[in-house]
């Protein structure tokens, strides 16, 4: 494995002859030595430990299976591990789940990297000057409980990630009984805006989207094969709508300034300008012609002048237009890319309001039905919640800061401030599976169980049918023998002020199967024995709920819509930054699992760096070819990395993607590309509060330094042994403009 | 009679000598990367628990209990491995023989699965054996197909079926490596017994790989003349 600076040093210089032969030399060398001969059947070398008792169904050689949830986001696939000798080998998509029906995706596959991960935390660490000193877990415990003594509610915080199901409620109780209500809910890449557009336009957060009833979606940003919500089952949902109804094999047409894997996917691709989303809805509307409660919101979005705002042409809005008149039902998605701005409310009103015009609601859009026990309901992230304790961080608000699941000195934008403000807070409390930047900070370090050999209950967010608890149970034996699930850690804290409350729960896993069996009839498990219950509900890995069915409202009227004109040319800094969220790296929380780094990115098939994607006039303009370092600049700072040309974005934007451009967290992931976190603008959506992600404005200019890109796509990929296989052309070879 | 006895014992010490030698040299040959032959034996390991093979399955009339070598290697007919027994298994046993319970290694059994007195061993601790017979991991052998062929269908000893790979481990104490297990060791069975054309045989198609690396001759049928399985998926999956 060569190291970031190698590669660079690799990457920057030409290839030195003389090191070439002697790095050729002594790996030789090293062949000859252990290659050849009989040396690899080797004898007494390796042990082979036998067990002491054996479970019957243990055979040596032959997996077992095991029920679980995936972990490495939040859309709750169930998987099933495949686990031999007591080691987890290979995970798979449990087929009893309504989410992901046994599939599962490139990111939870690699699962399996973040539990036998070479750079995870094995000891509880105390801040000893710029080291963290090993301590046990009785320390750390009575440390914690010494620093919150005498500290009001007023005065400590918790940050975590989006939590459900038990450890959501043992969270809740251990606030309450630290007399905090300063939960802070963050997830830097979240549907946030969505949430709140959707409450308004339907009434509930997360509908359901049917897919596969709709005979056109047409979708405004949202990669709903990528990254979006729940993309496994999207994928499966997506395949049925291709299929079509009633014979009628569904279209997708994809609005978005630069292009998604759903919008390399689509019929017919349409490069927005930047921010104008939602006034094409409501152009959309307005040639729609339906004389209901939204015509006055359209009034005066006529074809030309929304041509004309949003770059998008008059026959094309016609032929939506006509597309989506003349196929019913139909679907409206509000993505990542139509929320990002000032106004990404009004945006995601003025499609959700499509939506209304259509007919869509309570055909292609369904309520979900509810959780029947809300506390269990998930604590959905969002990025306003990290202002709000950012702001309160600033002020100086917190003595005791607590943070799980969340890495924001990465995440958050530089212009926060957010770094700065946390060092602020007297003691810091990090659960941590890697040292990444956040843990970096803190005062004490809690090392944290993989999701592998943790237990957990986990409420998915989006709901595929009816609703459902997945259970996360250890598929193996612990790694590492100090490191704790959460669910222990919280049980132990919340017992240092409720022990009497708690006392019957040795650990997290008696706290699980009680807080279950207590509720075993509601669970689908009337008149079975506890221990039946029990066992069954770990076989299966999910219990199945009926809740009760909601209705959507029905709200034509657009009360309070207002769309801003498109912001004007900014002359110093003339090129919209949008930011790429990849299927697989996302917010970057999984960057140290190198299955991740180098799988292809799926459009450019770069690996292990990150890139500028830049339309190919505009980089003919500046004069940029591919794999030019070029810098990225905008007000808050700049960022340097490869270009790339690529015709599917819009020329006035360019693309960084996130998740790259660690400074810390393991081996596989500091130094490894760019960070376009750092740069953002604060600049927040002015309903929601949410980051404006996609409002950063830059310009971009070259260092006269080159490079070549490391990608999968060309003519070296394309041959073996003087054969062509897989015959393919360059995406910049590609007319795409020919093609939608 | 007692220079008889002295004879012997001086015997078998030269004869311990000059085999731990040669096995030595072996060893160190085998390192030389010098070709072995088809029997040379596998280098001494020495493991945590002396463990007599000659005592559990050796023959009646030399001492032996001729114990089913699938008795405690009870995996061998269900799994790809053959395994080790667990700790429970001997112990199963050998808390009912009194007779030996004091010998050395007995006590030394024990001490694995009820902690020993000085503490360095914690109770039910699995022992770490050497592995002998260690393939390389690109290779697949499967112990459940070969049982299931010679002991279950064609009903031959199982000492027998064992010993074509493992050597004649009843009269070892702990077993030492007696074949090579090359791939050329794995191919001289394959290709003297079993005739791929022999009725019912698939033939194999030209992407086949062969043993002897060029094509078999085809007979005037049509039908080729090769031996074994001919796809090299079927140990190097």
């Amino acid at each position: 494995m060569m190291d970031s600076s190698s590669v660079k040093h690799l990457a920057g210089h030409p290839f030195d002859r003389r090191d070439f032969l002697k790095v050729l030399g002594w790996g030789g060398a090293a062949v000859a030595l252990t290659g050849c001969g009989y040396t690899s059947v080797e004898d007494g070398r390796e042990t082979v430990v036998s067990y002491s008792e054996a479970a019957d169904y243990v055979i040596p050689g032959i997996s077992v299976y095991y029920n679980s949830t995936c972990a490495q986001c939040d859309a709750g696939c169930s998987i099933n591990g495949r686990v031999r000798e007591g080691r987890v080998l290979k995970l798979e998509g449990n087929p009893a789940s309504s989410i992901n029906r046994g599939k599962m995706c490139g990111l939870g596959q690699a699962g399996v990297q973040h539990h036998y991960n070479p750079d995870r935390i094995r000891e509880p660490l105390l801040r000893n000057g710029d080291q963290g000193q090993a301590i046990s877990w009785d320390d750390a415990y009575k440390l914690i409980a010494e620093k919150l003594n005498g500290v009001s509610g007023d005065e400590i915080a918790f940050l975590s990630g989006g939590v459900s199901g038990h450890l959501k409620v043992l969270l809740d109780n251990y606030l309450a009984s630290i007399g905090s209500k300063n939960h802070f809910v963050y997830e830097a890449i979240a549907p946030a805006v969505l949430r709140a557009a959707n409450k308004k336009a339907y009434g509930v957060e997360m509908p359901r989207y049917n897919l596969s009833k709709a005979k056109v979606v047409l979708s405004f940003g949202a990669d709903f094969l990528g990254s979006w919500v729940s993309p496994v089952h999207f994928a499966q949902q997506y395949a049925q709508f291709r299929k079509g109804v009633d014979g009628q094999r569904g279209v997708l047409i994809q609005v978005e300034s630069k292009m998604t894997l759903t919008g390399a996917n689509a019929d017919r691709w349409l490069a927005v300008r930047p921010g104008t989303e939602g006034i094409l809805a409501l152009g959309i509307i307005n040639a729609l012609g339906k004389a209901n409660g939204a015509a006055a919101a359209a009034q005066g979005y006529d074809k030309v002048r929304v041509s004309q705002d949003t770059g998008v042409s008059v026959e094309q809005i016609d032929k939506i237009v006509a597309l989506l008149k003349h196929r019913s039902p139909s679907l409206v998605l509000v993505g990542g890319a139509a929320e990002g701005f000032a106004h990404g409310s009004q945006n995601a009103a003025a499609i959700n309001l499509l939506n209304q015009v259509l007919g869509n609601v309570g055909k292609t859009i369904e309520a979900s039905a509810a959780v029947p026990f809300p506390q269990m309901a998930p604590a959905t992230g969002s990025t306003a919640a990290l202002k709000s304790l950012n702001d309160g961080l600033a002020e100086g608000k917190y003595k005791v800061l607590f943070n799980y699941a969340a890495n924001p000195v990465f995440t958050a934008p530089r212009a926060t401030k957010f770094k700065e403000n946390l060092a602020k807070v007297g003691f810091k409390v990090i659960f941590a599976h890697y040292l990444d930047e956040t843990a970096l900070q803190a005062d004490l370090v809690l090392p944290l169980d993989s999701a592998l050999e943790d237990w957990n209950t986990q409420v998915p967010e989006y709901m595929a049918e009816g609703p459902q608890i997945n259970i996360q149970q250890p598929l193996m034996e612990k790694l590492h023998a100090n490191t704790r699930g959460m669910g222990d850690i919280l049980l132990a804290l919340i017992k240092q002020h409720r022990g009497e409350d708690y006392k019957n729960y040795e650990d997290y896993y008696a706290y699980l199967r009680a807080a279950l069996l207590q509720n075993k009839d509601a669970l689908g498990g009337k008149g079975a024995d506890e221990d039946t219950f029990w066992n069954e509900t770990l076989s299966k890995g999910i219990i199945k709920l009926y809740g009760t069915a909601r209705a959507l409202s029905v709200n034509v009227s657009a009360k309070g819509l207002r769309l801003s004109a498109p912001s004007k040319m900014d002359q110093e800094y003339p090129l919209q930054l949008i930011p790429g969220v990849s299927a697989s790296l996302r917010d970057g929380r999984h960057a140290n699992q190198p299955w991740l780094q180098e799988s292809p990115d799926p459009l450019t098939t770069i690996v292990w760096d990150s890139w500028v994607e830049i339309h190919p006039k505009k980089a003919a303009e500046l004069g940029i070819v591919e794999g030019d370092i070029v810098e990225v600049t905008g007000r808050n700072g700049s960022i340097k990395a490869q270009a790339y040309l690529f015709p599917g974005i819009h020329p006035d934007a360019v693309s960084v993607p996130f998740g790259r451009g660690h400074e810390a967290m393991g081996r596989y992931a500091k130094g490894y590309g760019v960070n376009p976190f750092q740069i953002l603008d604060a600049i927040y959506d002015t309903e929601t509060g949410e980051l404006a992600m996609h409002e950063t404005r830059v310009k971009v200019s070259k260092t006269g330094q080159r490079v070549i890109v490391v990608k999968d796509e060309g003519a070296a990929g394309g041959k073996q042994m003087g054969k062509k296989i897989a015959v393919r052309i360059s995406s910049d070879e590609v007319d795409l403009s020919g093609e939608v | 009679m007692h220079r008889f006895l002295r004879l012997s014992v001086l015997l078998t010490g030269l004869l311990v000598a000059v085999n731990i030698n040669a096995a030595e040299s072996s060893q160190h040959r085998s390192n030389q990367a010098v070709p072995m032959t088809e029997d040379s034996l596998g280098p001494l390991v020495e493991q945590p628990i002396e463990f007599p093979h000659n005592r559990h399955a050796g023959d009646a009339n030399k001492g032996g209990m001729e114990i089913n070598c699938m008795y405690c290697h009870t995996y061998a007919r269900r799994s790809a491995v053959a395994g080790i027994p667990p700790l429970q298994k001997c112990i199963g046993c050998h808390q009912s023989i009194d007779s030996v319970r004091e010998t050395p290694r007995i006590k030394q059994l024990f001490d694995y699965w009820e902690g020993s007195a000085d503490g360095k061993i914690a109770a039910k601790t699995p022992i770490s054996w050497k592995k002998v017979h260690d393939l390389p991991d690109y290779v697949r052998f499967s112990h459940e197909r070969h049982v299931k062929r010679f002991i279950e269908q064609q009903n031959l000893p199982v000492q027998e079926v064992c010993g074509y790979c493992h050597g004649d481990v009843k009269e070892m104490t702990v077993a030492r490596r007696s074949k090579s297990l090359t791939m050329g060791f794995c191919v001289s069975c394959h290709e003297k017994n079993h005739a791929l054309t022999a009725a019912g045989g698939t033939s194999p198609g030209d992407q086949a790989y062969w043993y002897a690396f060029q094509k078999p001759p085809v007979d005037a049928s049509g039908a080729v003349k090769a031996q074994g399985p001919n796809d090299c998926w079927h140990c190097h999956k």
